[in-house]
């Protein structure tokens, strides 16, 4: 397949970007303000930060406006944008048993230390519309927002909760860090080197995190499905805002200095698979699924959880095959790859047409061959068809 | 106080402590913006619990600004696009480490500032408590019956 650059139609183009812009605007206003997107949206955020790769809520509110709420396209503007950005620091390992948690669950143990908190979730309502939604006035949502927080009282004691997984190793019903790896090994970084595949776990969870949520939900169903070996439970699913921290660049020597830079939100989700005998200790340990992604976009965890721990899995399942599953949740990449082909591909068409032309061409010159063949055998089909006609009569 | 826990109570805790430490400083010294505020990214590692190694979950957008203040850096970042915030921190980072001595003034505002933070984030938890829930199993709530 050849490929060639094209030019002209700058016109056209304009053109064609004031459209996009007239039927974004057209009969209506007022225009949407940007913290709107941003806090009324907020899971469309959330979810476009984590394909974009870059959390700026802000932004991505923002990336959602010009791209009139197309995801793909939204994570697109913001992972353009945020490759013409200088990467100046790299924070301490986040720990997500650090959260301040709004939400945490588990379908697999029901007295979890600590308990669960359905905090904000869909989970359990009826899908009506809600067309109250159609009268809610600014006056409404400030008067509920500041009643709802009057309200709340001083809570005693941690805002953070011990991880079932850490629960489950001190019981030793989960494997510990394999020996030799207590210490924190550099991670792969998929932004910076190139992937070859089989890859590390690292790049592996770097590269679900940043996945499109439609995808990895997909890949993870298809598992469940019967397509795989993976239909777990959720151990634990969390969500919540986890600090972060990066070195302090004036250090002085051996300083162990660091500042804090704000809080992500975060959901986090540990599954349980199955279980296996230790080889050297001969105990039987639980297998876990791991997922963590940007916000909460829980869907998303848990497909990060179920694919991570299918690739760990042997078999041939699209969703244990690690190059096509990693190779085909970027939604930058398949959105971007699909929408290529509305681009031109005039040598491609050219040299497709030039073929069907050489073939009608041979095709008319040997037509009157052809057709005399064709008046022969014609007539001598129609020969014994008259004879039983004659007969008939 | 550790550096960690004074840009937590000026990040988190209300603006206006951060704009009125700032100014303090700018009244009776001069500071020199060596690199004004700048948007950049910060790559965050995370920890994977079942691996316990860590991996990069992806970039966050900070704001950054680099002072002096007689010839002693200060430096302030924080998440999104804040430039002024940026300098403020920067401005009441180079004061300690010039240590100058209206920073010693500071540390109980810091303090206060710190606790009104947790309080803030323990009115959130209680609310978020509120939905704490124990499933009965339907042999459970039967017997109950």
């Amino acid at each position: 397949m050849a490929y060639v650059a094209v030019t002209g139609g700058q016109e056209a183009i304009e053109e064609a970007n004031g459209l996009a812009h007239f039927y974004r605007v057209k009969d209506t206003t007022p225009s949407l303000d940007i913290e709107s997107i941003e806090k009324q949206l907020r899971l469309l955020v959330d979810r476009v930060m984590g394909e974009g790769g870059m959390y700026a809520p802000e932004y991505a509110a923002l990336a959602l406006k010009q791209a009139e709420g197309d995801p793909a396209e939204a994570a697109f503007l913001l992972r353009a944008y945020r490759s013409t950005l200088p990467r100046n620091h790299y924070s301490l390992t986040v720990q997500p048993v650090d959260m301040r948690v709004i939400r945490r669950i588990s379908s697999s143990f029901r007295d979890i230390p600590g308990g669960q908190m359905l905090g904000p979730t869909y989970d359990y309502t009826h899908r009506m519309l809600n067309f109250s939604l159609r009268q809610e006035s600014n006056e409404d949502m400030i008067a509920f927002a500041k009643e709802y927080t009057d309200a709340a009282e001083l809570a005693d004691g941690s805002l953070t909760f011990k991880k079932v997984a850490d629960l489950l190793r001190e019981q030793g019903l989960m494997a510990k860090a394999a020996k030799g790896k207590s210490e924190e090994q550099e991670p792969f970084d998929i932004t910076r080197q190139k992937m070859t595949i089989p890859t590390t776990r690292a790049a592996r969870l770097q590269a679900l995190t940043r996945g499109e949520t439609g995808a990895m939900t997909a890949l993870a169903y298809s598992s469940m499905r019967g397509y795989g070996v993976v239909h777990p439970t959720i151990g634990e699913l969390r969500v919540g805002y986890a600090p972060v921290y990066i070195p302090y660049p004036y250090s002085s020597e051996g300083g162990d200095d660091c500042l804090y830079i704000g809080e992500l939100m975060l959901t986090e989700v540990e599954t349980i698979n199955s279980f296996k005998q230790d080889a050297e200790s001969g105990n039987v340990q639980f297998l876990l699924g791991y997922g963590l992604c940007f916000g909460q976009n829980e869907l998303k965890g848990i497909s990060m959880a179920i694919l991570e721990r299918s690739l760990e899995t042997e078999g041939t399942a699209p969703a244990q095959d690690e190059e096509f599953v990693l190779t085909h949740i970027d939604s930058v990449e398949s959105s971007g790859f699909v929408s290529h082909l509305k681009l031109p591909h005039y040598i491609t068409f050219q040299s497709s047409l030039d073929q069907i032309r050489k073939v009608q061409v041979q095709k008319a010159q040997l037509k009157p061959e052809e057709d005399e063949r064709d008046a022969n055998n014609r007539a001598e089909a129609e020969q014994p068809q008259e004879n039983i006609q004659h007969s008939r009569v | 106080m550790k550096k960690s826990q004074i840009t937590r109570a000026l990040i988190e805790g209300d603006g206006i402590l951060l704009r009125r430490l700032c100014e303090q400083i700018e009244e009776s010294y001069e500071v020199s913006i060596l690199k004004a505020p700048e948007k950049s990214l910060v790559m965050t590692k995370a920890n994977d619990s079942v691996s316990q190694q860590p991996f990069y979950m992806g970039e966050v957008l900070v704001t950054e600004c680099t002072i002096s203040i007689n010839s002693v850096y200060g430096f302030g970042v924080l998440m999104g696009e804040e430039a002024e915030r940026a300098y403020q921190l920067a401005v009441v980072d180079g004061a300690f480490q010039a240590k100058l001595p209206e920073t010693e003034a500071w540390y109980t505002e810091l303090l206060m500032e710190e606790q009104k933070v947790d309080e803030k984030h323990r009115r959130e938890y209680s609310r978020a408590m509120k939905s704490k829930v124990n499933f009965d199993t339907m042999e459970e709530y039967n017997a109950k019956r």
